[in-house]
């Protein structure tokens, strides 16, 4: 075949995605970061205002908060969710006799739809209710009003978050079979021990595989939405700062306070960030991640 | 194999190990644990605030279940058969849309050598790190010149063209598949179409079924979406129909809840128990990058 | 049966379901005009006004409505008008109507109904300012009516009372009164933790922002231009609210009612429970009480307010006065049909059904007898004179006040719970609500100057 018959078949082939790239991505961002110029409150029409949206950015307290709320929650999440999910990958590959068993068992909880479980979660942290609260004081200990609790909803979410390792877990898992037996047994004729081995190992064979579960996790987290915004339907009192992240904040600003222009800025802001720190990500990962034949 | 299994050597270990592991992995699934318990159950025992796993008079139990679940079932004002039907609509056209549609675009990232090809396959993996606020508001505004808000069509229309983590897998798993096989299509006289459909597509079937897989859950799970697009009660879905029990200054029917909120996750369990390497294989893939 | 073939059929029958399974409820009845009614409430509530809708569709033939529960009513209406699918009829927030009045979201219901069946002389003196806004061009038009409403008052336990030497028929009338009677009533145990709390600003807690009133002072200026949170006034509300923390200690308040929160409709709600003998709450705590403890003795009073005020409140009691409001969308295919069904719903006997039904006030200039002796809780006239008092206030008519909310929520735990000077936490606050209220000034002479907004 020709070079040009290929390049006219290529694109045939791929033509599905490109129409729907250019219909359902590139004009809407285009469209939003038109909108992130305007004033739009949705049922009127838009107004240029220039960069005005962006520098009530830098201004705006609600918005900040929610920003810095949003990349605390990311900061305490990835690493710890990272954490627990290899060292559980880790454990569950040592035992191969109930292998399949406990990874279902630490797998099934991501398969619950986000609403199903904010629902669940918060029927468990009822403050006087709650499995979580009951079986606290039956240990004699005094559970916090946990949803209803300004200070306690932070960790209340970071939680939910962690109950859903198993997607990681099991990537974890694969990775870590690849690793072949001769390092491990190298490693121990020169006398280190388990730990150490995973450490020098097992972690730097698996590193490309961190990588990229690290870069979704960081682009999946910073775009939460589904618990807050149960969790906060879920008692008349709370302080609904202590609910508002970012995607949430842009949502309230776009459908409910009439500012869709205002909402278009955050969202570019967000993708900016995004796009940074996960270029920041492999940047860093450079020295980090080993990849193999090297 | 597992190779670290080396760590662990004496016997004892072992035991600490699975008996960390298994409390590990009670604490993990006592939340959907609780959840069916207290479909067990009617409102006032639910919300008594004693622990128990079984109601009251234990013997009870069964006439709880079938309680909860036809009253859920059929609540006149949360209509859960309307939503679940929803649900299946989507579901169905959705997967069906993305998956071949992705097989198709993958075939040609694939197989087929032309110009920018590199290019724009790293643009479809930027794609991936696009969040979706980004095209939230805009993409409502298009499906509403295209007067669409009001119908389920935003839902699975999309998939039809393909999605950037479904073109991915597809792509990977076509590149294992050796090329004598599409030499030996093309000297019996087949082009590209003959090699999609005839070589690539049936030996594909593992990497299908985790792209069906994977988009199914995606479309059960969306919560976002439906919430946009979907303003009639006649067209929700499940996720949106759930939060109709959700009150907040109390009064929530904790057990109906339960019971609604088991309806929405059992297809997804049923589906897993029956699949489960499925599952393990398409969530393992995505994770092995060089 | 291989897994394949469980799998198989799995997607076949989900298949099968979504081609051949049940479809939403078509319209009933042809030839009628088919109304879509959107509505926020749940449960019981829900209930009793899809009985006045039944009534309504079989007292006439011409219009069937169809009654949704609708969650987050507040976002899903306004993203359903903007879409250019709107509901016939939709029951929203009052919060919500300066927005969509402003942005011509609902219409104005004066030219559609008539003075006798929806006019504001209908209706309580403190309900009224809820029903009516500024339209585009700035004449104030009626764009909602109440269908229920409700008042908060100060619910106090009269068995505490008796026990602590206190007389349940007089409660307490002004602030230092009510600092009285808690601490009379507040009970600890020999460890210094609390069995009984004579009242917190922090239970229920729910509306952080409406403490100022009680005081003489408001959030905005009448026409929501100023923000006025920082007033003396408002000050003196918050310095007492920190003086109740400084008095009660809120780690140990918060020890004692950790679970109250999430247990308002349960058996622990913490006033049922005697637990807190004074609260600040509505009429809707009677359906709680009523299934919980029904032999409570519970008194129902108008909340106390500052000394300074006494005088003043001849004139009537002061409270917050809250109502549902019923409107018509933009887009909506028959306003005329959707006014018929809201003229329907303010008439007396079912304004009072449902109220009843709510266990709510009236939100009518006034009750019938058997209203107020019938209902369910023992207090309603108080609530009904709070409606009809001229000292009622309401919340800030500004589409900022979902976030002018916000940040009061975030100023009442702030107070609270630290220890930072009041003075400045109050300026804060009411520099970043003064900063929302130019925001939309501005934003609203630049459309101005724009040559009025066309409708997107």
């Amino acid at each position: 075949m020709t070079q040009r018959r290929e390049n006219s078949a290529g694109f045939l082939w791929i033509s599905p995605w490109i129409l729907g790239l250019t219909a359902f991505t590139l004009l809407p961002m285009a469209m939003s970061l038109s909108y992130a110029f305007t004033d739009y409150p949705l049922l009127e029409a838009p107004i240029y205002v220039g960069w005005e949206n962006f520098s009530r950015l830098a201004t705006d307290p609600k918005y900040l908060h929610a920003a810095g709320r949003t990349l605390a929650y990311g900061c305490v999440v990835v690493p710890a969710s990272t954490a627990v999910a290899l060292v559980l990958a880790a454990m569950v590959n040592a035992s191969p006799r109930w292998g399949r068993l406990l990874q279902a068992a630490f797998f099934l909880p991501t398969l619950v739809p986000s609403i199903a479980a904010a629902m669940i979660w918060i029927w468990l942290y009822n403050g006087k209710q709650g499995l979580i609260n009951q079986s606290l004081s039956l240990v004699g200990m005094q559970g916090p009003n946990w949803l209803a609790d300004a200070s306690w909803v932070f960790p209340a979410i970071v939680l939910v978050s962690l109950w859903t390792v198993g997607h990681s877990m099991v990537v974890y898992q694969a990775a870590m079979r690849q690793v072949p037996e001769s390092l491990y047994e190298a490693a121990a004729l020169d006398g280190m021990g388990p730990v150490r081995r995973f450490f020098h190992v097992t972690l730097p064979m698996i590193s490309p595989s961190i990588l990229f579960n690290v870069v979704t996790l960081i682009i999946g987290t910073l775009q939460v939405f589904a618990i807050p915004a149960l969790f906060s339907g879920a008692n008349e009192g709370t302080d609904p700062q202590a609910f508002n992240f970012y995607t949430n904040e842009l949502f309230n600003q776009a459908f409910l306070n009439g500012q869709m222009g205002y909402a278009c800025a955050m969202a570019w802001v967000q993708l900016v960030f995004v796009l940074a720190l996960t270029g920041l990500t492999f940047a860093a990962s450079s020295r980090l991640v080993h990849y193999r034949g090297s | 194999m597992s190779n670290t299994s080396s760590i662990i050597r004496s016997p004892l270990q072992r035991l600490a190990l699975s008996a960390a592991l298994f409390s590990l992995a009670a604490l993990f699934l006592l939340p959907i644990f609780w959840m069916l318990i207290t479909t067990g159950k009617t409102l006032e025992q639910a919300n008594s605030g004693t622990l128990s796993i079984l109601p009251d008079p234990a013997g009870s139990l069964p006439t709880n279940v079938a309680d909860n679940f036809s009253k859920v079932w059929t609540d006149p004002a949360v209509t859960f058969p309307v939503y679940l039907r929803n649900t299946l609509v989507v579901a169905v056209l959705s997967v069906t849309g993305m998956t071949l549609s992705s097989a198709i675009v993958a075939y040609g990232f694939a197989r087929i050598n032309f110009r920018f090809r590199g290019g724009l396959f790293a643009l479809l993996l930027a794609t991936m790190m696009i969040p979706f606020p980004v095209v939230m508001a805009p993409l409502y505004l298009i499906f509403r010149e295209l007067h669409w808000i009001g119908t389920l069509k935003p839902l699975w229309v999309p998939a039809w063209f393909g999605g950037a983590f479904s073109i991915f897998l597809l792509r990977q798993f076509y590149m294992q598949i050796p090329r004598e096989l599409d030499e030996a299509a093309r000297i019996d006289g087949c082009g590209h179409w003959g090699i999609f459909a005839r070589i690539i597509l049936p030996l594909s079937t593992p990497a299908l079924a985790v792209v069906a897989l994977f988009h199914f859950l995606h479309v059960w799970n969306d919560f976002l979406g439906p919430l946009i697009f979907l303003n009639h009660r006649d067209q929700f879905t499940l996720a949106l129909g759930l939060q109709l029990y959700q009150t907040k200054a109390g009064g929530t029917p904790v057990n109906l809840l339960m019971t609604a909120a088991t309806m929405v996750v059992a297809p997804v369990l049923l589906l897993f128990v029956l699949a489960q390497s499925t599952f393990i294989k398409g969530v393992a893939s995505d994770g092995l990058k060089e | 049966m291989t897994r394949r073939a469980a799998v198989a059929s799995i997607v076949a029958a989900g298949a099968g379901f979504a081609a051949f399974g049940p479809r939403g409820p078509r319209a009933g009845g042809s030839g009628r005009v088919v109304l879509d009614y959107w509505e926020k409430w749940t449960g019981d509530e829900a209930a009793a006004m899809k009985q006045v809708v039944d009534r309504f569709n079989d007292s006439q033939s011409r219009i069937h409505v169809r009654y949704f529960i609708t969650a987050g009513i507040d976002q899903k209406a306004l993203i359903a008008i903007a879409g250019g699918d709107p509901p016939d009829i939709v029951g929203l927030y009052n919060y919500n109507i300066p927005l969509y009045a402003e942005t011509g979201a609902i219409l104005p219901l004066d030219e559609l109904g008539s003075p006798e069946a929806t006019g504001l002389g209908r209706y309580a003196q403190g309900v009224r300012p809820i029903l009516t806004h500024p339209d585009r061009s700035g004449a104030l038009r009626q764009f909602a009516c109440p269908n229920t409403g409700g008042t908060l008052a100060l619910y106090y336990n009269a068995g505490a009372f008796r026990e602590a030497g206190l007389d349940p028929t007089r409660p307490p009338r002004t602030i230092s009164e009510l600092d009285e009677f808690a601490e009379k009533l507040d009970r600890r145990t020999t460890g210094g933790e609390y069995q009984r709390l004579g009242f917190t600003p922090t239970e229920p807690g729910w509306w952080p922002w409406a403490w100022g009133p009680y005081f003489g002072g408001t959030l905005t200026d009448a026409a929501a231009r100023h923000a006025t949170i920082d007033s003396p006034e408002c000050l003196s509300a918050f310095s007492w609210i920190r003086n109740a923390a400084e008095r009660l200690a809120p780690s140990l308040v918060s020890r004692f009612g950790a679970g109250w929160g999430g247990s308002y409709d349960s058996p622990f709600n913490a006033f049922i429970r005697g637990e807190v003998a004074m609260i600040l709450q509505g009429p809707w705590l009677a359906n709680v009480i009523n299934r919980v403890n029904p032999t409570l003795d519970y008194g129902v009073a108008p909340f106390p307010i500052a000394d300074a005020l006494a005088p003043i409140a001849q004139a009537g009691p002061v409270g917050l006065v809250e109502a549902d409001t019923i409107c018509i969308p933009r887009g909506s295919k028959d306003p005329e049909a959707a006014m018929e069904f809201i003229a329907y719903t303010q008439r007396q006997p079912i304004v009072e059904f449902l109220s009843t039904k709510h266990f709510k006030s009236t939100v009518l200039a006034s009750a019938s007898d058997e209203f107020v002796s019938e209902h369910p809780n023992r207090g309603v006239a108080v609530h009904n004179a709070i409606a009809q008092s001229p000292r009622g206030f309401i919340a800030s008519r500004t589409r900022q006040f979902p976030q002018i909310r916000a940040e009061m929520g975030s100023l009442m735990p702030a107070v609270w719970n630290t220890r930072q000077d009041v003075r400045g936490l109050i300026a804060k606050t009411h520099a970043a609500v003064q900063r929302l209220l130019d925001l939309e000034a501005s934003q609203k002479a630049r459309r101005q100057s724009a040559g009025g907004s066309g409708a997107a």
